[in-house]
């Protein structure tokens, strides 16, 4: 799929605000960021709350986002442009998300809310309301997830990519910085795994890096793209980021994301867990 | 579920064993005073990405880091700045950066 068919810029969206046909949806952690403001017309969506199941931990099943997407009023022609904080990581996580769920065409808004922000551009308070429409999904493509055993089965057989940070890779973080290290988990990776950050893949501004550079991170780290690859982070968000790359802007077909991740991963007893800054042996 | 997302101005302290912490936390400002858009970025020693918070309406941001030495990046509408900082198990390190 060609770059442009899954990712805008800031210039393309201001084209596009009034268009009755393209959806601007807002995904953060923080619905106040939403509430807020936001891009005129976008509509939000809250990971926590409506992209959770609310009983097992699971994301929520057919019915609902089916449920969900009508309530927003957006049908199963629209063009959805995702945006969100935290350089699109949420936003990635949603694109997966109706990506799983047959959603045929989906894009990036490029640099997220952040660079719109610094941009200087437009924001507005008043929530958007649309129409409700009749929202039909498939079935989850399962091409596009991996579980628990599918990442036990690939240590030392596939491509395992750990896009959190070096220190949570090795072991000296339980989560990401800007939160309260205090998990239940034990720390490390998956051993096989390597260690290919998520922001890599990104500019300051939260834009995504050219295709040549991006085709070079993963290379030059070793991973045989001509391989299955399985990407994890923490609960699933920053490796949709890392999926997006490789499976929608470099055209990787093979690249699942575990959306379980290390919150699960890490939690499981009798698995095997590297730590320090190799990958460890299978 | 915890998240992987940022809060605006980085996790409240409250309810927070901050002995077992190594908080970075710090304000934001322009020449107008405090800066209430933009982000601020935590590199680790190697200059890697860690993390990043978008500021509070006070420029505010927070890190809960490991011992260690980190850089603040400050990222605010036609700015950008580094801080180095060093982070202690227990301490908090309070910065105040003006772009």
């Amino acid at each position: 799929m060609a770059r442009n068919e899954v990712l805008v810029d800031t210039e393309w969206a201001l084209a596009h605000i009034d268009d009755p046909k393209i959806v601007f949806v807002e995904v953060d952690e923080d619905t106040a960021a939403y509430e807020a403001n936001h891009i005129r017309g976008a509509v939000g969506l809250n990971w926590r709350t409506e992209l959770q199941d609310g009983v097992r931990r699971d994301i929520i099943r057919k019915e609902s986002i089916e449920a969900l997407l009508s309530a927003k009023g957006i049908a199963n022609d629209d063009t959805v442009v995702l945006y969100g904080g935290n350089n699109n990581w949420f936003a990635a996580y949603a694109y997966w998300y109706l990506k799983l769920y047959g959603h045929q065409d989906v894009r990036l808004l490029d640099g997220g809310r952040k660079k719109w922000e610094l941009d200087g551009l437009e924001l507005v308070s008043e929530p958007t309301v649309r129409p409700a429409t009749t929202y039909v999904a498939t079935e989850q493509d399962r091409s596009l997830r991996s579980f628990r055993d599918d990442v036990l089965n690939a240590i030392g057989t596939k491509n395992l990519v750990d896009v959190r940070s070096p220190d949570e890779y090795a072991g000296r973080l339980l989560a990401p910085a800007h939160l309260p290290q205090e998990t239940s988990q034990v720390a490390g990776h998956v051993p096989t795994a390597v260690n290919i950050p998520w922001s890599k893949a990104a500019n300051d501004d939260g834009t995504f890096k050219s295709d040549d550079e991006l085709k070079s991170l993963y290379e030059g780290a070793g991973v045989d793209l001509d391989k299955d690859t399985i990407a994890y982070c923490r609960i699933g968000e920053r490796s949709s980021h890392t999926w997006f790359v490789l499976r929608e802007l470099l055209g990787i077909q093979n690249v699942t994301n575990y959306d379980g991740s290390w919150t699960e991963y890490g939690s499981l007893v009798d698995v095997p867990v590297a730590v320090g800054d190799a990958p460890g042996q299978a | 579920m915890s998240s992987c997302g940022a809060v605006v101005g980085g996790v409240s302290l409250d309810h927070v064993d901050v002995t077992k912490q190594a908080v970075i936390q710090g304000v934001i400002s322009n020449s107008a005073g405090p800066a209430s858009t933009g982000y601020a970025r935590l590199n680790d020693k190697n200059g890697e990405f860690v993390a990043e918070v978008p500021l509070s309406e006070r420029g505010e941001f927070r890190f809960f880091a490991a011992p260690g030495t980190w850089t603040v990046v400050a990222l605010i509408p036609g700015g950008t700045s580094r801080t180095d900082v060093t982070a202690e198990l227990g301490q908090i390190a309070d910065l105040d950066i003006t772009l």
